[in-house]
């Protein structure tokens, strides 16, 4: 009986494609504009620009080189590097299979918000009426229609993460359909995700350039992009921005995860991923910074539109408690009326101050917002005022699809290939049997995120299921790859593939200077966590209409714990689980 | 006869203003209320003046009419601080008996139920044509019998679960069609005894004869 031989891509593009897609996800448009804001606009660039060259591309050319010349996942890759090392796999599997638990909800609710966008008027466009029908719901008028379609219909949160609440049956139903999608992509491994990713990974990009050119004219948009490309350069004196742009760099690629070797190892021996890399990691840093374009145009509109309605407010309020003709007052001359009825009826204005708002350009545009507040109530908030909104909603939302989808795509890939690897599951099970049970595996538990409290335990997860366990995988990697498998055996291997050996810029990254930077990121989380305090979550209370800090209940605090020690503890584990069957003496061995 | 009536009339006229004074502003059962034409219209906007006030007096006493029949008259409308914002307070008297006032109650029913209407009458909606204290009856949205996303989600389900049959179905059959070949090649070895000891294997060469001819020419050259 013939032996199958490893699958491998039909062309050298999908595999870069198929990259591309894994590494542009969710987070290029979420996280990385919200940084952008928060350390000094254009000068963050700085930054982020030197992470990428130091730590970013010579990571993902590691990883790259690891699963090419391997041709295995995870797991038998760095079992092939060092027998003790297995763990590390298993601990990419696991911190792959929390993210996949929780990152297809997220393509769930864009199911969900891409299937509310067919209506004449969008949902989120307008509150409720209350029951008498006299005016709008309390919860709504106190937050936004955005704030409300997203936490009560969408969602139905409750107010704190002990409170458990039911399934929700839409998001059951869009979680069911976005697993469907996935196995639909995968079903075959990667012949069908092959042919998948030359959608994925562009097709976003066309929407991102007619969203560009849509928020370029939207009014007041210039604001917003001039609030962005002004650098605040004293921001770079703060070692925050350095951290946060390193770990966006690490987090933003995709290390660690495992995806990146279980792409690899269906390449050809001689493909030339260097260049392969450089090309992803580039493309990777360039769409982060057009979509934080995009959204800075966005945010612009929005920031003119909340301030002009601030003007306008203030402009009734004057004009009704000051019985003036309508068209004293515009929004040119409301400073000087300010004045001047604070001069004529001072009794009167003393009164009125309390209720008169302060509208402040600036202020609007300081509000960051990131995650999915940013996606999902943000942009859906200046969608609804854009003509056409229906057709920009469904646009915005499927191009949200096919970047989480892209994502989706790796981090499955990274689960079922070190299964695959395994010879008891190839016997036994076919590809689309294999594939179909991890789908199913994660569905069922993913079920658990959409409870009426699930949006909590998603943050939880998001903080805490993979962010440190990636950290300390991938600072093994490094070091095992240049001091335990050794630099100049790992050159060797890259020139027996590509043709040419790394020259010295990248010994000098990966022996030294990548290293160092995540060995300070690690630093830095661990104290972070011990110094926050009790962690704590945003709570959306419904009295208040806004989301309230509080902290988490011990039960939860232990799990938290437990996501962080979960996928770690598999390394000393299973490198002890070695060292033990290398003791005991073999008895098979014969003469 | 004719003089009493004189009489009678000239008594309301003198009455009519002080009546007025008196009643209006009255904050129980009156309400006051405010226009924002330019706002609403813009440059379309009219101006307001003594007949559009009429026309506002007749038709809240359309809307009093509306509300319990009493025959109401645009006198029964009392208005007064009239201001530049263009706002003012009015009450209603009762037609059988003007120095009565209609109860609070009463007229917000009356206009509540003829909102739409009076509204239309100035071309404007709930927000630029304000009864302050009277809240607006909002319409409700039209609700249809299936929630309009349950539908595209159904479409695009269908689509993908048909298309995920299709492809196993077709691995399916694409497993079958293989292990229905290598079952036949490898028949068809042990038929005519092929060995694949050393690896290459040629299909066997049978004549009619039935002397395997893969050696034929190899046979003058075979020395024993």
């Amino acid at each position: 009986m013939e032996k199958e031989s490893r699958p491998s891509w039909e062309q050298p593009a999908q595999f870069v494609l198929a990259c591309v897609s894994y590494a542009v996800g969710l987070g290029n448009v979420w996280r990385f504009p919200y940084l952008c804001q928060m350390h000094g606009g254009g000068g963050f660039l700085i930054p982020y620009l030197i992470m990428l060259v130091l730590e970013g591309v010579p990571l993902f050319y590691m990883e790259l080189a690891v699963g090419q010349k391997m041709r295995l996942g995870s797991i038998g890759a760095w079992s092939a590097i060092s027998p003790y090392l297995g763990g590390v796999g298993i601990a990419s599997v696991v911190a792959s299979i929390y993210l996949c638990l929780y990152y297809n909800v997220i393509n769930a609710w864009s199911f969900w918000y891409l299937f509310h966008s067919f209506q004449e008027v969008l949902p989120w466009a307008e509150c409720p009426l209350n029951s008498n029908h006299t005016g709008y719901l309390d919860e709504c008028r106190k937050a936004t229609a955005t704030q409300y379609f997203f936490y009560r219909e969408t969602l139905n949160i409750t107010s704190a993460i002990s409170d458990g609440g039911g399934v929700h049956v839409g998001q059951a139903l869009c979680l069911l359909l976005a697993w469907m999608v996935v196995y639909l992509c995968i079903i075959r491994g990667i012949a069908s995700t092959g042919k998948v990713v030359y959608f994925t990974a562009t097709f976003p990009y066309l929407v991102l350039f007619v969203y560009l050119i849509r928020g370029l004219t939207l009014h007041g948009a210039l604001n917003g992009l001039k609030y962005m490309f002004t650098p605040k350069l004293e921001q770079l004196a703060n070692p925050t921005t350095w951290i946060n742009a390193a770990t966006q760099i690490f987090y933003s690629l995709g290390l660690g995860f495992g995806s990146l070797i279980a792409f690899a190892s269906y390449n050809h021996h001689n493909n030339n991923f260097e260049r392969q890399a450089i090309a992803v990691s580039l493309i990777n840093s360039s769409t982060s910074i057009f979509a934080c374009i995009v959204t800075f145009s966005i945010y612009g509109f929005k920031a003119t539109l909340n301030y002009e309605s601030c003007l306008e407010r203030v402009k009734l309020l004057l004009l009704n408690t000051f019985s003036l003709a309508e068209d004293t007052i515009n929004v040119d001359n409301i400073t000087y009326w300010i004045t001047e009825l604070n001069k004529t009826h001072p009794n009167q204005f003393a009164d009125l101050l309390p209720k008169l708002e302060s509208c402040d350009l600036e202020a609007e545009l300081d509000t960051a917002v990131e995650g999915t507040g940013l996606a999902f109530i943000v942009y859906t908030e200046a969608i609804k005022n854009m003509p056409l909104p229906q057709l920009w909603s469904v646009l915005y939302f499927f191009m949200l699809l096919l970047l989480g989808l892209g994502s989706m795509l790796g981090n499955v890939t990274a689960v079922t290939t070190p299964l695959r690897d395994l010879r008891f599951v190839t016997h036994y099970l076919s590809n689309e049997t294999t594939n179909g049970l991890v789908c199913l595996f994660c569905l069922v538990l993913g079920l658990g995120f959409t409870t009426r409290s699930g949006n909590y335990w998603l943050t939880m997860f998001n903080d805490y299921g993979a962010t440190f366990a990636l950290l300390l995988i991938v600072l093994i990697e490094i070091i095992s790859v240049c001091y335990i498998y050794g630099l100049e055996q790992f050159a060797k291997d890259i020139e027996d593939m590509i043709g040419h050996r790394p020259n010295w810029y990248w010994k000098i990254v990966w022996a030294i200077v990548s290293p160092l930077i995540i060995i300070m990121l690690f630093i830095f989380y661990i104290i972070n966590y011990i110094m926050g305090g009790t962690p704590t979550y945003q709570a959306w209370d419904k009295d208040l209409g806004q989301s309230v800090t509080t902290p988490y209940p011990p039960y939860a605090q232990a799990f938290i714990i437990l996501l962080l020690v979960s996928s770690i503890i598999c390394i000393p584990l299973s490198a002890l689980y070695t060292y033990c069957n290398r003791q005991r003496p073999e008895s098979t061995i014969s003469v | 006869m004719f003089p009493r009536l004189h009489f009678a009339v000239c008594f309301t006229a003198v009455l009519g203003p002080t009546l007025v004074h008196t009643l209006c502003p009255d904050t129980a059962d009156g309400y006051k209320v405010r226009l924002s034409i330019k706002t609403a219209l813009g440059d379309d906007a009219y101006k307001w003046d003594e007949s559009e006030m009429f026309l506002f007096r007749a038709t809240l006493a359309f809307a009093m009419r509306k509300y319990n029949q009493k025959p109401y008259e645009v006198s029964d409308v009392l208005v007064c601080n009239e201001t530049q914002r263009v706002s003012f307070w009015f009450v209603v008297t009762d037609p059988e008996n003007t120095s009565e006032l209609i109860s609070g109650k009463d007229v917000e029913r009356a206009v509540r139920i003829s909102r739409n209407r009076i509204n239309n009458a100035f071309l404007l909606t709930d927000e630029t044509l304000e009864f302050l204290n009277i809240p607006p009856t909002l319409a409700v949205p039209a609700e249809s019998g299936t929630p309009p996303w349950l539908i595209v989600f159904g479409v695009v389900i269908g689509v993908v679960g048909v298309g995920i049959i299709a492809l196993l179905i077709s691995s399916f059959i694409q497993k079958r069609r293989k292990k229905g070949v290598t079952e036949g090649e490898e028949e068809d070895c042990e038929e005519e005894a092929c060995d694949k000891g050393n690896g290459v294997s040629h299909p066997v060469e049978e004549g009619a004869d039935g002397v395997n001819r893969g050696f034929v020419g190899d046979i003058p050259f075979t020395k024993l």
